[in-house]
């Protein structure tokens, strides 16, 4: 029946056809991706199902999807430190927010010129952008200057403005979104309209890179999230700690604690200090707002961008 | 008119005004300055008997001895050589996983089940290796693991001490690798692919493409620029090594060395009694000027044979 | 660096704070302080007076505020000595990395140790204190044996103040009573570890399903703590380690020991046996986290407090009932007294007036109880009896500011109040006497300057926790995996540290 048709009707059979083979490709992708999922999740559930394991159990059976004995002692103990989860919480939030909006907006304005391919300086810029990503001067001398320069020592700015700013893995992913998937004739012919740079970056290029922009907010974002170094350095008052400091502090006295130095000290207290299972929960309470965020996020890179609309 | 003219003529010149293209540029090149570059006078520590008193400056020069002791040991070129082939397996194998899934994904488009996948993938990158390897240990350890309760048990086979041979680890790491990192990688090549214009699929298809005919011969050459800028970046890196994986994760455990022992674990475990500030930058330097080396001549490389995607 | 700091300070903990903080009326060597200070009242106004930043490490949580207890503290230094004091209390995550850079800032005045005195002086963090201990801190000079003194000292100068607390660790079994009585094990008889095999065998055969011995920590089977009067001259058992042992003062290889050998033999046949975890080598779980789950019978570790407390205090991180025996005897050597001091920072303005300050956390038990307990009322109740108890309905981590468990890291161990209900009067007699009286090794204050054989030493710490884990905790063949360590440390240039040893002790000695 294809043979007859063929002729006649070649695009119409060869859409059908490809419809079909889509169909197909999903299916496949959708059973590969699956399985992937489920390798990826396995052993994150068993991290989760720990963190609501009896601690006892755990050191006796060691870790199982389906424990002896349920118990939510390491949650209890978090809540117990109350209102500082919260407080840190919050200080982690405010500083993943106010870090990825700068962040993104420098590092996508210094990759702009770097994309141009008739920019007299772009290779010297690159150049002058990866040396950073392999040479650096240690802790000692950045410590020096960020505290006796700008002073940010104990200060919500202390985990912000180091480090994480601008790096230089970003930058060359956004300078290669742009070279590659921005078309040269529409920086042009805007050109010959008369914009000046600064507009065609913001009205042209800046909306056209979501995709890229998703990417570099999501891994700046995840970036300032998991930081503890930052505060290490800089942050001596627990006001300032975000969640991930708070957490590795508390793991680190409850380590203290169970080594028995401390017993008479804490008394009873220690008895059933859950240290298995609490260093599990602290996993699942610094991933929580990430899971519950990011599907919110995703739609951003699959979309993608119809470039060809806008180009004519 | 006479304007529009003019602005041709500037278009056409061989290159564009280089003032506004820096001034966007500015905020970017300004923090790299005070972040990364005021500080690199870090590097004069590599060569200095370190003072606390005397500060940077003052500290008495001591020539290459700081740099002696990563030449002390026989094991010298096994840390290298396992340095090495691991980010090579990575770069290989990584690359090969991330666009797998990032063109799977896309193919499911904006559903709930990309959604999910995605998510799942991306969760493991969010987990500290300090988890990471108690995890691992759940599944590994000798008494309790799950491999040797469950897996090997059901197997009918004896049961391993993971810890203690040396010939599985090449294969686990890459695994624990691979499970914190292709998830979030998939998300650069995801946004590259979002970035491609559907016109171009649209006239494959119209073609008589294939799905997989297209993701040949559409997908992957367009993906191109962005895998030689990734193993680019990779490769100025190739001397160091991700420490939590290498150290957390093995548990540290002595007769693993052969095969778990980078650069960067020997480093640590070698200061952790001398805690010396000119060996570590040292050590640092070292592995930068290598990676520096290899990074030039191999975009040297790229220039010649595809100008517009080498690195600067 | 973390874990370093980690495990040095659990190393250290062990020696302190095991009987909260001292008795009440400050034990036999307070020296009467407040009649000796001498009332030093500032002559300049108010407001200016020598303003000095004291770091130190705290395992409760970090206070969000410490200027209350700071401004306590000050009425008592403004009038004594002329000092405002702040407190820069740090979590034991932050500390090690905190300090070295604001000791390079020149941001703190004080800070303590925390087993690496030696990099300390050798990076130059340490202030040379020689000429002002007589001005500046003569009263506690008083509380020092001359020897003591010695141990953080170097080329005769004085660069440090060891904490004063219990020096003395013995070697001790903790195992569970519950067993040892169902089995009418005699747990008298156990001299030494070698004695232990029958008793593991007794019990193993009882409770098949039981692991007899579970290892301090990962890697530690308590092996390293057996061999009787070692002097590690400055190093522990897992650095470069040329040790004495006795009087003999040849530095020798700590792995060329024949009891090294005969200990690592006799550990390998237990593993062998299953008398040991299996996996203590790699194992995440400290040793009062395994008792807990009921699977073992017994660890070794060293404490330096009376056996019966030591028991009684361990049993309830245990979760069970325990007994100790003692499997050596204490050992005084340099690092027991050193592995704790109050260093005042080389970039430190006002050297004399930190000097002061940690002259009185030495001799004035109001200034060192208000710093580790705050404000009373606030943060905690004096009793009658002497002892400190958090106020009605709190505890340790509720109450605005406390500092107790640092009680061991922090001046002056026996003038410091105890929390209610732990330490007794005997105890605290017990252990001031064990410091004195405890037999100590010949070249008790020498210490090692490594900057000669830096780059050795990496090499070796290498080889060293390459190998020792497995061969303390049985896992590795002994025979040919000692032969096989003590090659690779040849090769990473283990002879080397060893003669550098051996020459400075002998200088030192010469200069006895």
């Amino acid at each position: 029946m294809e043979n007859t048709l063929k002729m006649g009707t070649a695009n119409i059979v060869s859409a059908v056809h490809v419809s079909s083979d889509a169909k197909k490709f999903k299916a496949i992708s959708t059973i590969v991706l699956g399985i992937l999922a489920i390798l990826a999740l396995l052993p994150i559930i068993l991290i989760v199902v720990a963190s609501f394991t009896d601690e006892t159990t755990l050191l006796r059976n060691g870790y199982a999807f389906i424990p002896e004995k349920w118990s939510t002692d390491a949650y209890v103990y978090m809540l117990q430190q109350g209102s500082t989860i919260f407080r840190a919480y919050g200080i982690s939030v405010l500083v993943t927010i106010v870090g990825t909006l700068i962040s993104v907006l420098i590092t996508t304005m210094i990759a702009y010129p770097m994309s141009r391919k008739n920019f007299k300086y772009r290779n010297v810029l690159a150049f002058f952008v990866f040396f950073t990503m392999l040479f650096n001067g240690g802790v000692v001398p950045s410590y020096m200057m960020w505290t006796q320069i700008f002073d940010i020592k104990n200060s919500i700015w202390a985990l912000i403005l180091p480090n994480y700013l601008c790096g230089a893995f970003n930058i060359f992913l956004v300078r290669n979104y742009y070279a590659n998937s921005i078309p040269d004739a529409l920086i042009e012919s805007a050109q010959i309209d008369g914009a000046s740079e600064l507009t065609i970056f913001f009205k042209i290029i800046f909306p056209l890179a979501v995709p890229t922009v998703a990417t570099i907010s999501l891994f700046t974002a995840l970036t300032y999230w998991n930081d503890w170094v930052n505060a290490l350095y800089y942050i001596q008052k627990p006001q300032y700690y975000g969640i991930q400091n708070l957490l590795i502090r508390i793991m680190n006295n409850i380590q203290y604690l169970k080594s028995g130095a401390a017993s008479v000290a804490v008394g009873t207290g220690a008895i059933s200090l859950p240290s298995n299972a609490v260093r599990m929960s602290m996993a699942v309470i610094g991933i929580l707002p990430i899971v519950v965020i990011y599907p919110f996020v995703q739609k951003y890179f699959v979309k993608g961008v119809v470039v060809g609309a806008v180009k004519g | 008119m006479s304007e529009n003219k003019s602005n041709i003529k500037k278009v056409k010149n061989k290159y564009a005004k280089s003032g506004p293209l820096l001034l966007i540029a500015a905020p970017g090149i300004l923090y790299l300055i005070i972040n990364n570059y005021i500080p690199m006078f870090g590097i004069f520590l590599a060569f200095k008997n370190f003072s606390y008193k005397k500060g940077i400056w003052k500290s008495p020069w001591n020539g290459f001895q700081n740099f002696k002791f990563l030449f002390q040991t026989k094991d010298a070129i096994i840390m290298t050589r396992n340095t090495i082939l691991y980010n090579l397996a990575f770069i290989v194998i990584g690359t090969v996983f991330a666009i797998t899934i990032a063109i799977f994904l896309n193919a499911l488009g904006d559903s709930i089940r990309t959604k999910f996948f995605q998510s799942a993938l991306l969760l493991p990158n969010l987990m500290s290796w300090v988890i990471i390897a108690y995890m691992v240990y759940a599944f590994l350890n000798s008494d309790s693991g799950f491999i040797n309760n469950t897996i090997m048990k059901a197997l009918g086979k004896e049961d391993i001490a993971w810890y203690m041979e040396r010939g599985y680890w090449p294969f686990i790491l890459t695994i624990v690798y691979l499970w914190k990192n292709a998830g979030y990688m998939s998300i650069i090549y995801l946004a590259a692919i979002a970035g491609i214009d559907k016109s171009v699929y649209e006239a494959a298809s119209l073609d008589g493409a294939t799905k997989l005919q297209q993701i040949f011969r559409v997908t992957l050459p367009l993906l191109k620029p962005t895998v030689i800028i990734m193993t680019l970046m990779a490769v100025g890196r190739i001397f160091f090594s991700d420490f939590g994986l290498f150290y957390q994760v093995p548990m540290n455990s002595g007769a693993l060395y052969a095969t778990t022992q980078t650069i960067d674990t020997y480093v640590y475990r070698g200061l952790m009694e001398l805690n010396d500030v000119g060996m570590s930058a040292a050590a640092g330097l070292f592995q930068s000027l290598l990676g520096f080396i290899i990074v030039v001549s191999a975009n040297a490389f790229v220039r010649k044979v595809d100008n517009d995607n080498a690195l600067f | 660096m973390f874990k370093k700091a980690i495990s040095t300070i659990l190393a250290a903990a062990m020696t302190f704070s095991l009987v909260a903080c001292g008795s009440s009326d400050g034990g036999a060597q307070s020296a009467g302080s407040d009649n000796d200070t001498k009332t030093e009242a500032a002559a300049t106004a108010d407001g200016d007076y020598d303003q000095i930043t004291y770091a130190f490490v705290t395992f409760n949580t970090v206070p969000d505020d410490t200027s209350d207890v700071e401004e306590a503290l000050n009425e008592i230094t403004r009038e004594k000595i002329g000092v405002e004091v702040h407190l820069m209390p740090l979590s034991i995550a932050d500390y090690t990395q905190q300090v070295s850079l604001a000791v390079q800032n020149g941001e703190i005045d004080i800070f303590h140790t925390l087993g690496d005195l030696g990099n300390s002086i050798a990076s130059d963090m340490c202030y040379d204190i020689t000429d002002m201990m007589d001005t500046d801190a003569k009263e506690t000079k008083e509380l020092f044996e001359e020897e003591w003194l010695k141990t953080t000292m170097q080329d005769g100068r004085l660069y440090a103040i060891p904490t004063l607390k219990p020096f003395a660790l013995q070697p001790m079994l903790l195992y569970r009573k519950d067993i040892a009585e169902e089995l009418g094990l005699n747990m008298d008889t156990v001299k030494t570890a070698k004695d232990l095999t029958d008793i593991f065998a007794q019990v193993k055969e009882a409770h098949p399903e039981m692991t007899p011995l579970a290892p301090v920590s990962q890697g530690d089977s308590g092996l390293t703590r057996w061999i009787p009067n070692i002097d590690w001259l400055g190093d522990s058992f897992a650095s470069p380690t040329g040790v004495l042992q006795g009087e003999d003062m040849t530095v020798t290889s700590y792995y060329d020991l024949t009891d090294f050998e005969d200990y690592a033999n006799l550990v390998r046949d237990w593993y062998s046996n299953d008398y040991i975890m299996k996996d203590a080598a790699t194992t995440t779980s400290a040793a009062a986290e395994l008792m807990s789950s009921g699977n073992y019978f017994a660890y070794s570790a060293s404490y330096s407090y009376p056996l019966e407390d030591t028991a009684a205090s361990l049993s309830a991180p245990s979760g069970y009932e325990l007994g100790a025996i003692a499997l050596g005897d204490a050992y005084l050597d340099t690092s027991s007294i050193n592995a704790v001091a109050q260093v005042i920072a080389s970039t430190s303005e006002n050297p004399d007036a930190a000097l002061k300050f940690l002259n009185l956390t030495y001799t004035d038990a109001d200034v060192i109880n208000t710093m580790l307990y705050g404000i009373e009322g606030r943060d905690y109740t004096k009793n009658e009896d002497g002892t400190v108890s958090y106020p009605e309905g709190q505890d340790a981590a509720t109450v605005p500011y406390t500092a107790q468990l640092s009680c061991g890291v922090l001046g002056n161990f026996f003038i410091q109040w105890p929390l209610e209900g732990s330490g007794s009067e005997e105890s605290l007699k017990w252990e001031d006497e064990q410091n004195h009286n405890a037999p100590s090794s010949p070249a008790m204050g020498f210490t090692f300057d490594a900057s000669g054989v830096q780059t050795q030493y990496t090499a070796v710490s290498n080889v060293i926790q390459q190998y020792l884990p497995g061969i303390a905790c049985g896992s590795v063949e002994t025979e040919s995996a000692l032969a096989e360590f003590r090659q690779a440390l040849k090769d990473a240039g283990y002879d080397d540290i060893l003669a550098e040893k051996q020459k400075q002790l002998d200088a030192w000695v010469a200069a006895q």
